[in-house]
């Protein structure tokens, strides 16, 4: 990436700069790695998936990125597991139960928790490493290079471009209607009854903006031409492209060898 | 000998009975700097659109009349061709960034990469369009960051990276801070001489500054065009603009000493008021 293209690490994004050999890997490398960890914790048993979730924490650390991965697991999880653990643990019947005091708690119940609790993190810790190692700017010219069409690389950029000035046209919309008299730190009830006066004018803006957008698209000669000129695509080699064949192939298989074994 | 032409365009937008133009025929030369003024609601941004071909294909099919460039009618254009030919700027600073690019220099870099332009062409009209619109300091800030100033002037780079024939500007001021304005007003002047600029307005500075020809758009016609001082003292332009537009013109004019281009302006505070008059009493109030 050269200096005028190297973009700022925004504050909606996870993307965090750095120069280990993860952040140095194509972004579809990754990519193809990070399915294959999601397929792996479909098929593996709860111990497994927690060794996967340990390798990952671990390898996240090495390559100075484990501080947002283990927040951004701890802020997501935490009330998951509490809601599984008391929805499995204590709500759904179950015969065999154990006492704690006044509570009765299922020890099935809890482990099927903790089960659904790994797979959940498994796929999330490998979630959290690849995009806190991979710009998107660099996962959007990937695509681009392989000749993935405009529309597509599109599709998942412009979300993430699109969520700063969204969130900033909300609370100019909350800021306004307050101003009009909405009431916002009332009860429950009347959060809930102001909240069409806020969303509908936040969507009746956004797809104004859609308008507006699709003439910049189209002044700009967006998807005028098949391929588009990429400058500076992240680096690619054929040993990372077998890599990524066998991993997704590895990927593939195991989830069928489980379908057939079952 | 022009550049583009208007032919006998009439429109009208579905489900609705008035035209919005109505057989309006003009032409623009190249390298001409031309400015269509009209109140809020006179079809300015129906004009800005229909010549820069950015409506949709059915409606330019349509519709009576052609907006033609090198004798070819817009729907005859493919999009990249268009693309290339003219570029159209809005209103809403924020609007007019693609949304698909992480920094100021992709945002520049997205037109001409959607050309599949070679690599050092792209990266030429990059440092270029960062030059002339002096955004080389701010080439690797998230667009969406900028300030609506600097947001304009960021989809001005990006429409001259196209390396188009014309530019249309829709009401480019409006959104700006009279700071940030004045900026940006000060940016036009760079533009390349052979650029053609039609800038479609209701402020009379950004045209004083830019235009050397004056459009008058009213009720859908064209009523007056021609050399500002002119168009100005247009009986029906006074009325609409009213005295303040016309005295902050002669304001501008006096500060200044002389129209941008040098040309001498006959247009005075006096003459504005005497003009103001004139239609006060046409108009019968």
């Amino acid at each position: 990436m050269s200096a005028w293209t190297k973009p700022e690490a925004g504050p909606t994004l996870l993307f965090t700069p750095g120069s280990s050999w993860v952040h140095a890997a194509n972004p579809l490398t990754k990519l193809a790695v990070m399915l294959w960890a999601v397929s792996a914790a479909v098929i593996l048993p709860t111990a497994g998936t927690a060794f996967l979730i340990l390798g990952g924490v671990a390898l996240a650390f090495s390559i100075g990125v484990g501080r947002p991965v283990v927040e951004r697991l701890a802020l997501t999880l935490t009330p998951l597991a509490i809601a599984l653990f008391v929805v499995h643990g204590m709500l759904i019947g179950r015969p065999e139960l154990v006492l704690f005091g006044h509570i009765a708690v299922s020890p099935r119940g809890l482990a099927d928790a903790a089960g659904i609790l790994a797979r959940i993190a498994a796929v999330l810790t490998a979630s959290l490493l690849f995009v806190t190692t991979t710009h998107p700017a660099d996962m959007l010219k990937s695509l681009d290079a392989r000749g993935v069409s405009p529309g597509l690389s599109y599709l998942i950029a412009s979300p993430l471009l699109l969520l700063a000035p969204l969130t900033s046209r909300a609370k100019d919309i909350r800021d306004a209607q307050r101003a009009r008299g909405l009431d916002l730190t009332g009860s429950w009830k009347a959060r809930i009854t102001a909240l069409p006066a806020l969303f509908i004018p936040l969507i009746t803006l956004a797809l104004t903006d859609l308008d507006h957008r699709a003439l910049v698209l189209t002044s700009r000669a967006f998807r005028a031409r098949k391929q588009r000129t990429v400058i500076d695509p992240p680096l690619d080699s054929r040993r990372q492209m077998w890599l990524r064949r066998g991993v997704i192939t590895i990927a593939v298989l195991q989830l069928g060898l489980v379908r057939l074994w079952h | 000998m022009a550049l583009i032409e208007v032919e006998d365009l009439s429109f009208r937008y579905p489900g609705t009975e008035q035209l919005v133009l109505d057989r309006i025929s003009v032409a623009f030369a190249e390298g001409e700097r031309v400015a269509v003024l009209a109140a809020n609601g006179g079809g300015k941004t129906t004009f800005a659109r229909w010549l820069a071909g950015l409506l949709p294909e059915g409606i330019l099919r349509a519709e009576r009349g052609h907006v033609r460039m090198h004798g070819r009618s817009w729907p005859d254009w493919t999009a990249a061709e268009r693309a290339a030919a003219v570029q159209y700027v809005g209103q809403v600073p924020s609007q007019q960034l693609s949304g698909a690019a992480f920094t100021v220099a992709e945002e520049i870099a997205f037109g001409p990469s959607n050309l599949a332009l070679p690599i050092p062409e792209v990266r030429a009209r990059v440092a270029e369009s960062l030059a002339i619109c002096n955004l080389e300091q701010l080439a690797k800030r998230d667009p969406f960051t900028l300030s609506g100033g600097e947001q304009q002037r960021l989809s001005i780079a990006a429409a001259l990276a196209m390396r188009p024939r014309i530019l249309v500007l829709d009401e480019p001021t409006s959104n700006l801070d009279p700071a940030s304005r004045d900026a940006f007003i000060e940016q036009l002047a760079a533009l390349p001489a052979a650029l053609t600029v039609v800038v479609c307005e209701v402020a009379l500075r950004p045209c004083l500054a830019l235009a050397q020809r004056f459009l008058f758009l009213h009720e859908g016609h064209i009523i007056a065009d021609g050399a500002p001082a002119d168009v100005l003292s247009h009986p029906a332009c006074v009325a609409i603009f009213g005295m303040t537009g016309v005295a902050r013109a002669a304001a501008d004019v006096r500060e200044r000493g002389c129209w941008p281009l040098g040309l001498e302006l006959p247009l005075t505070l006096e003459a504005g008021l005497r003009s103001f008059r004139t239609a006060e009493r046409a108009l019968g109030r």
